[in-house]
C-alpha cells in the first residue's frame, strides 16, 4: 500500500498557526472557482505528501482559483495548489501552497482553517470560448491554466474533494480537514490547458504535470465549515484521526 | 441459495514476478477447492492499471485456465469492461464464445463499463459515452452469438456483414449480467432482462429495497438478449473459523485491506465531473455510522466473517431478502496465507452450504 513520504518536520516550517478549534462557519457569497485536474507523473509524487495520507492512483494534482465577491474581508481571491489523495478511505486534496491577494483574508484562512498562503497576485478572467487563470508571486508568473470551450455542466455535477491543511494546531502539528460546502448555481466543464505551473513556487517540488484531466467552474455560495477533525501527518488515518469539535452530551 | 467466490487478483508490493504468479497459482487452487467443494461459480474481473487492487486484465485467460482445471464449476466474467476503447465487441464476442465452448457450456457473461478515472483514462476513453457504449454492446452481442451473419450501423461501431465465429455452445447464448456498483444500476439491469451482479456491498435494508425493485421492474423487460436471467447475486467476504473472534480479526484485516486499496484507485466523479457518473463507486463497505473516521469498526452488517454460526444467520437473512447468489472475496494482497484460505473454504462448505443445499 502506497503512503506518502515527505518528512512532516520539513512540511511543519512553511505551516500556519491554527489559533484554535473554535471556528465558527463562515459563507462566502458568489464565489467562482476555476478547478483544473491534472495527472501528475509517478516518480517523485509520494514524497509530496506526508506518511499519514496516500496518494491515489494514479497521482494528480488539482490546482483551484477561487474569485470571492462578498466576505467580511471584501472581495478577494485565492488559489490553491493540492495533491489528490487520501487520509484513510476518504478522498482529500492535500494543500501544497496557496496564494491570496488579500492579506486580511490570507491571515483568517490561515488562523481559522490552515490554510498556508503567500501573498500574489490572482486574474480570473472568464469569456465564452475559455475561462482563464493566472497567478503571480513577486511578479513572476506561477500558474496559468484555463478551461475551453466551456459546456453547461448540472450543477449537482460538479464534485470537489475536502482540504487537508497542514498547520500548527493546539494538538501540535495536525492535518486539518477543511470539507467547504458549495451551493452551486451555475457549472461548467472544459478542456483543460496548463501553460505553466512552477511548482517550486507551490512548495510542490516534484509535481511535474502529465495529463491535464478536466477543467470545471462553478459559481456558488461556499461554507467554510467548523472544524471538526484533524490527524497526525506521520501515522495513517486509522491511528491519528482526533476530534476536536464539541462532543454531542 | 447458491455462493461462488470472486476474483480480484490483488496483488501485494513489491510487484515482483514471483508475487505476481503466486497470487494467480493460488487462485487457481482455490478455485480448483470451490469446484471439488459445490460452489456454484467462480467469477473473475477485468481491471486495468489498478495497482495493488486487481491485477486481472485478462480476465478471459485465467477463466480458461479455472474452466480447464475443474470439472463442473460455472466460469463468471465479472464482468467485461464494455467500452470499445477497452474491447472492441467482435473480439468480446468471440472470446467469450470460445470460453464457453472450452468450458463446457459454463460461462456466465458480466457486463460493465468501469468506474475508475485510471481505467477510463488509462484507455482514453470518454466518461460521458461509457453508459452508451454498454447499452449498446449489451443489445449487439446476444445478435453476435444466435445469428449466423451479423451487420451493424451503430453508434460506438459499425461492421459489415461477417460471420462472428464460433457460436457459444449454451443455447441462445451464456446468462447475461450487469455489474451494480452504483444506486439505481439495478433497473437498468431490470429493463433490459439482465442478472444483476452486485459488486459492491450493501445493507440489508438497502439490498432488499434494490431486489424488490429489480424483480418488480424485471417482469415489464426489454430483454436485450435471447433469454431473460433474473437472477440477483451480491458480493460479500468470506472468512470462516470455528472460533469467532479469530474469524473476526483476520476477516477485518483482509476486508481494511480490500477497503484501502479500493479507495486509493481515482475514481472518474472526482476527476472528470460528468452526470454520466453520479457517485463516486466505490465498493468499501460504510463505515459504522456511530464512529468517527479513527474508530476500528466491528464486522460490517451481513458480511460473512465468523463462525459457522454466524455466517449462518447473515446468509439466511441475505436468502430471506431475495438473494438468489453469493459470491465471496476470499482474499486480499495476499494477507491470508493460502492454507487459511483453503480452510476457510472448507469449512464454510462443510457447516453452511449443507444447509441450503438442502433447501
Amino acid at each position: 500500500m502506497l503512503t506518502g513520504t515527505a518528512d512532516p518536520g520539513a512540511l511543519a516550517r512553511g505551516a500556519p498557526t491554527l489559533a484554535g478549534f473554535g471556528t465558527e462557519p463562515l459563507k462566502l457569497h458568489g464565489v467562482e472557482t476555476l478547478q483544473i485536474f491534472c495527472e501528475i507523473e509517478r516518480e517523485s509524487s509520494d514524497a509530496l505528501l506526508p506518511p499519514g495520507l496516500h496518494p491515489t492512483v494514479p497521482p494528480a494534482v488539482t490546482w483551484l482559483v477561487q474569485r470571492v465577491a462578498e466576505s467580511p474581508w471584501g472581495a478577494f481571491s485565492l488559489a490553491q495548489c493540492r495533491i489528490e489523495c487520501r487520509s484513510g478511505l476518504r478522498p482529500r486534496g492535500f494543500l501544497r501552497g496557496g496564494v491570496v491577494d488579500c492579506a486580511e483574508a490570507g491571515a483568517a484562512l490561515a488562523e481559522r482553517w490552515g490554510y498556508a498562503l503567500r501573498p500574489g497576485e490572482i486574474q480570473l478572467d472568464r469569456a465564452y470560448d475559455r475561462i482563464r487563470a493566472s497567478v503571480r508571486v513577486a511578479g513572476e508568473e506561477v500558474l496559468c491554466a484555463a478551461l475551453r470551450d466551456p459546456m453547461p455542466l448540472r450543477n449537482a455535477d460538479a464534485y470537489y474533494v475536502a482540504n487537508v491543511n497542514l498547520a500548527h494546531t493546539p494538538h501540535g502539528l495536525r492535518l486539518v480537514q477543511v470539507d467547504p460546502e458549495f451551493e452551486v448555481e451555475r457549472a461548467e466543464r472544459g478542456r483543460p490547458v496548463v501553460e505553466r505551473f512552477a511548482a517550486a513556487a507551490w512548495n510542490a517540488d516534484g509535481a511535474r504535470p502529465s495529463y491535464p484531466v478536466s477543467g470545471s467552474f462553478t459559481i456558488a455560495a461556499v461554507t467554510l465549515p467548523a472544524l471538526r477533525y484533524v490527524s497526525r501527518p506521520d501515522v495513517l488515518a486509522f491511528q491519528g484521526t482526533e476530534r476536536v469539535d464539541a462532543q454531542p452530551g | 441459495m447458491r455462493f461462488g467466490i470472486f476474483f480480484e487478483l490483488s496483488v501485494p508490493r513489491p510487484f515482483t514476478r514471483i508475487n505476481e504468479s503466486l497470487v494467480y497459482q493460488n487462485a487457481l487452487e482455490q478455485a480448483r477447492l470451490a469446484d471439488a467443494l459445490g460452489f456454484e461459480c467462480a467469477w473473475a474481473v477485468e481491471h486495468h492499471f489498478l495497482e495493488e487492487y486487481s491485477h486481472c486484465s485478462a480476465p478471459e485467460l485465467f477463466l480458461t485456465a479455472v474452466a480447464t482445471q475443474t470439472t463442473r464449476i460455472r466460469v463468471g466474467h465479472g464482468a467485461v469492461v464494455c467500452v470499445p476503447q477497452i474491447n472492441h465487441p467482435i473480439r468480446v464476442a468471440e472470446r467469450a464464445a470460445v470460453l464457453d465452448l472450452l468450458s463446457g457450456g459454463r460461462l456466465e457473461f458480466g457486463t460493465a463499463r468501469s468506474s475508475t478515472w485510471t481505467e477510463i483514462g488509462g484507455f482514453q476513453a470518454d466518461p460521458d459515452d461509457t453508459k452508451k457504449d454498454w447499452d449498446e454492446f449489451v443489445r449487439v452481442l446476444p445478435r453476435m452469438w444466435m445469428e449466423e451473419r451479423f451487420s451493424h450501423q451503430g453508434r460506438c461501431f459499425s461492421m459489415p456483414e461477417r460471420a462472428i465465429l464460433p457460436k457459444p455452445l449454451q443455447q441462445p447464448h451464456p446468462p447475461m449480467w450487469v455489474t451494480v456498483t452504483s444506486p439505481g444500476t439495478e433497473l437498468d439491469a431490470a429493463d433490459r432482462g439482465l442478472g444483476c451482479l452486485g459488486v459492491a456491498t450493501a445493507s440489508f435494508a438497502e439490498q432488499e429495497r434494490r431486489t424488490r425493485e429489480y424483480h418488480r421492474r424485471i417482469q415489464q423487460c426489454s430483454p436485450a438478449g435471447g433469454a431473460v436471467n433474473d437472477r440477483v447475486a451480491i458480493l460479500n467476504f468470506l472468512y470462516c473459523h470455528e472460533d469467532g473472534a479469530v474469524a473476526e480479526a483476520r476477516g477485518l484485516h483482509f476486508l481494511g485491506m480490500f477497503g484501502m486499496l479500493n479507495a486509493h484507485l481515482l475514481f472518474t466523479r472526482e476527476a472528470y465531473p460528468t452526470s454520466a457518473y453520479q457517485s463516486l463507486a466505490n465498493l468499501a463497505p460504510e463505515p459504522s455510522k456511530k464512529g468517527g473516521p479513527g474508530d476500528r469498526p466491528g464486522v460490517p452488517e451481513g458480511l460473512c466473517l465468523g463462525d459457522p454460526a454466524a455466517i449462518l444467520r447473515a446468509v439466511r437473512r441475505w436468502e430471506s431478502i431475495g438473494v438468489d447468489q453469493i459470491n465471496f472475496l476470499v482474499n486480499s494482497v495476499e494477507v491470508l496465507p493460502q492454507d487459511q484460505v483453503l480452510d476457510s473454504l472448507r469449512l464454510f462448505a462443510k457447516e453452511v452450504m449443507p444447509v441450503f443445499a438442502a433447501c
